[in-house]
């Protein structure tokens, strides 16, 4: 039988119409994601400045000596470090906002928008805050401790002290917008799930991690997969910090909490050494590529299980 | 102008990244449809400009002039992105002293100044300051000077009466003939009044005593690594760093949010000051210390610490009215009223040796004479030689002073340190 034109127009309409209208999304992708990635790859096998340019081809060089240098491995450490202190905290604290935001509180739409709050500032403007809060002469941080008897901390000096400062600045940042996710998920759990939980005599604490935390887990696991993106990519806040700030970029006199993107901003802009700096930018990508991948194999496991 | 907002606040970085961002969107200058040329200046801190371009717009009819101000560090960052993508510089940008070595590698990204006629105007910059700004033998010029950063030492009166020492600048300035005598000043100080810190860093002080020497971490010969070698950096940061390990230093960040609230809070009493430091000590001290801070000389004699130049990048569309303007902004009758203004010390003679400059007072600073004390420091002055590396190297030593003053590490040890990281990073 010979289609009518009418009919080939709907077949064609069928089959290539989804992909026109996806098309801009990857357009805009290939343009600002995919090639500036394969550039940067292209950048990392030679010796290129960044104002002059290209000076010559030296293949896996700069990995090389990426891999035999001690302010790398300090700096990848850093952000293992601060991403745990500021994720682990920070997604339980979520949790548990979301759990009361859950209840019947009175003025709910005002403590839902609340805790959204910290995310809309400026991350400048918190660090601004934090800095001073954290200041070693006169923070209110310290004569906080000073009136419990704890000796001032020199919070920007000591590496845990950097380290949980810096968490602390996340945490404020990230807990509100995490929990409102939470709460997204926590709303659509069957009531009567709970209903005949407390018919059974169980504890709200019991309720909670026996029936809630299971029925969000697939939140739960994008959660923990954006802030490990996230926190990979720690940057504003530690180079903020830095009293010293981009003039040094390290992080501190004793590279304490430089972290791996500040790392990258240093040999590239402070130091113009972008060929190295591209380096420093794919391996990142592959972490967290890998991080990612093993997150996503956990998720299925435990999504088969669910 | 110089070394002076490092990391002065925050807000500014905030307002710096997104700038960095617009700026990098947008082009240099460009015309309006009226055939109207557009000229932009991109510089990192007060340079005294705002008046002198409205004037120059209104005898310059057709020429419309936009002043781009962002921190210091980020301006040089942008800088040097915008040269790599061949777009978004400004027509005439500011580099400061610390930096111009940096960019002289990159010379062929600016116009050559002495196309337009700047080898004439050789005379009107003392010699070093026009030498800074040249390269290729002075054949290629790449920037014009503007001020300079001769140096001075600021002190609390106050302070200095409360621990029995001379309050007035001449008998200050004869207690330390020399960094030595300076140090021994910082024990009779601490010994009198324990609570309070004789100097805000190891690293300022350092830095001046560096200025002080003819060649710093790299040979003017050759441009090699010699830090290891030249006693003289060594003797400057073992100084530095015994004031430091006496815990006599405020161990604060230059310039940082903490620096200034130490000054609110008079919490050290002498700062290494050049010219363009006084409106940074004022704004951080406030009003309500006016006539408490004062000025005297500095031991050691004269130095000169930061000071900048104004570049045309060879991207702009208007290179020709660039560089005109930038001979006019930095002429020495247009210098003379920026240091009237602002207190940024010019680097030409006959402005720094006018009368109505020398005769300048300065009334926050107890009415001390400074344009008699930096006129006179600049004259002594031997600027010291600045090597290609030297704004990859600087921070290392900085750190390791940083490291001696939170009780890290001794001198020694952060001296060693930081010599084989500077070695390093020079051989690359």
């Amino acid at each position: 039988m010979r289609l009518s034109w009418r009919d080939k127009l709907t077949r064609w309409d069928g089959k290539y119409t989804p992909y026109l209208i996806i098309a801009p999304f990857f357009l805009v992708f290939g343009v600002f994601g995919l090639y500036p990635l394969l550039y940067t790859a292209w950048v990392s096998l030679h010796d290129w400045q960044l104002i002059d340019g290209d000076q010559g081809f030296t293949g896996l060089a700069n990995y090389a000596e990426l891999l035999s240098d001690g302010n790398f491995w300090n700096a990848l450490g850093n952000t293992v470090s601060l991403f745990l202190l500021s994720t682990v905290p920070q997604l339980f604290a979520a949790l548990g906002l979301a759990a009361l935001l859950d209840r019947g509180l009175r003025g709910r739409a005002f403590w839902r928008a609340g805790v959204l709050l910290p995310n809309v500032i400026s991350v400048a403007a918190v660090a601004l805050v934090f800095a001073q809060l954290y200041g070693r002469d006169f923070g209110i941080v310290n004569s906080l401790l000073g009136l419990v008897g704890v000796d001032p901390v020199d919070w920007r000096a000591e590496t845990w002290a950097s380290h949980l400062a810096i968490s602390s600045m996340v945490m404020w940042r990230w807990v509100g917008y995490n929990a409102l996710i939470y709460l997204a998920a926590m709303q659509s759990v069957p009531k009567d799930m709970y209903e005949s939980a407390m018919l059974d005599g169980a504890s709200r604490w019991r309720v909670f991690w026996s029936i809630t935390v299971p029925s969000i887990r697939p939140t739960l696991l994008f959660t923990v997969i954006v802030s490990t993106i996230g926190g990979m990519q720690l940057f504003v806040e530690p180079q903020l910090f830095d009293p010293g700030g981009t003039a040094t970029g390290t992080g501190g006199d004793d590279r304490q909490f430089q972290t791996l993107v500040m790392y990258l901003y240093e040999k590239g802009f402070r130091l113009f050494d972008a060929g190295y700096s591209s380096a420093i930018a794919w391996v990142l990508f592959l972490l967290i590529l890998v991080v990612a991948m093993v997150n996503f194999a956990v998720t299925r496991r435990i999504a088969s299980k669910g | 102008m110089s070394r002076t907002s490092v990391g002065r606040t925050t807000a500014i970085t905030a307002v710096a990244l997104t700038a960095t961002l617009v700026a990098a969107c947008g082009g240099g200058g460009g015309d309006a449809g009226d055939g109207t040329v557009k000229l932009s200046i991109g510089i990192f801190s007060d340079f005294g400009f705002t008046n002198l371009i409205k004037e120059y717009q209104a005898s310059h009819p057709g020429i419309e002039i936009e002043q781009r101000t962002v921190k210091m560090e980020q301006h040089h960052t942008q800088l040097a992105t915008q040269l790599a993508g061949g777009r978004g510089a400004a027509d005439i940008v500011a580099i400061e002293e610390g930096n111009i070595a940096q960019f002289r590698q990159s010379k062929d990204k600016f116009v050559n100044l002495a196309d337009h006629g700047a080898l004439e105007l050789k005379d009107q910059w003392a010699a070093w300051k026009w030498n800074q700004g040249t390269t290729d033998d002075g054949k290629f010029v790449l920037g014009l000077g503007t001020d300079m950063g001769s140096l001075a030492l600021c002190y609390r009166r106050d302070l200095f009466q409360a621990a029995g020492l001379p309050v007035e600048r001449e008998e200050v300035g004869k207690l330390w003939p020399t960094w030595e005598k300076y140090l021994e000043v910082a024990d009779t100080f601490t010994a009198k009044t324990p609570d309070k810190k004789f100097v805000d860093a190891a690293q300022n002080v350092y830095k001046a005593i560096l200025d002080q020497t003819e060649e710093g971490y790299f040979a003017k010969a050759d441009d090699g690594f010699i830090a290891d070698s030249n006693d003289k950096v060594e003797k400057a940061f073992t100084l530095a760093a015994s004031l430091g390990e006496k815990k006599q230093t405020g161990a604060l960040a230059p310039f940082s949010q903490d620096w200034n609230v130490a000054l609110k809070q008079a919490s050290f009493a002498t700062t290494t000051c050049p010219a363009w430091a006084l409106a940074l000590i004022k704004a951080g001290a406030g009003d309500e210390a006016a006539g408490k801070w004062d000025v005297a000389a500095a031991p050691g004699g004269g130095g000169n610490w930061g000071g900048s130049f104004l570049a045309v990048p060879k991207q702009g569309e208007h290179v020709k009215e660039a560089a005109e303007l930038a001979k006019w902004l930095t002429a020495p009758e247009q210098q003379k009223r920026i240091f009237k203004e602002t207190g940024n010390l010019p680097s030409q003679p006959a402005a720094y040796q006018d009368p109505e400059v020398t005769a300048t007072t300065n009334e926050y600073f107890n009415s001390a004479p400074v344009g008699q004390i930096f006129g006179n420091s600049a004259e002594s002055l031997k600027p010291t030689y600045r090597g290609t590396k030297d704004s990859v190297v600087t921070p290392m030593f900085n750190n390791a002073l940083s490291r001696v003053e939170t009780g890290k590490q001794s001198g020694a040890e952060a001296w060693e340190q930081a010599v084989n990281e500077a070695k390093a990073a020079s051989a690359k």
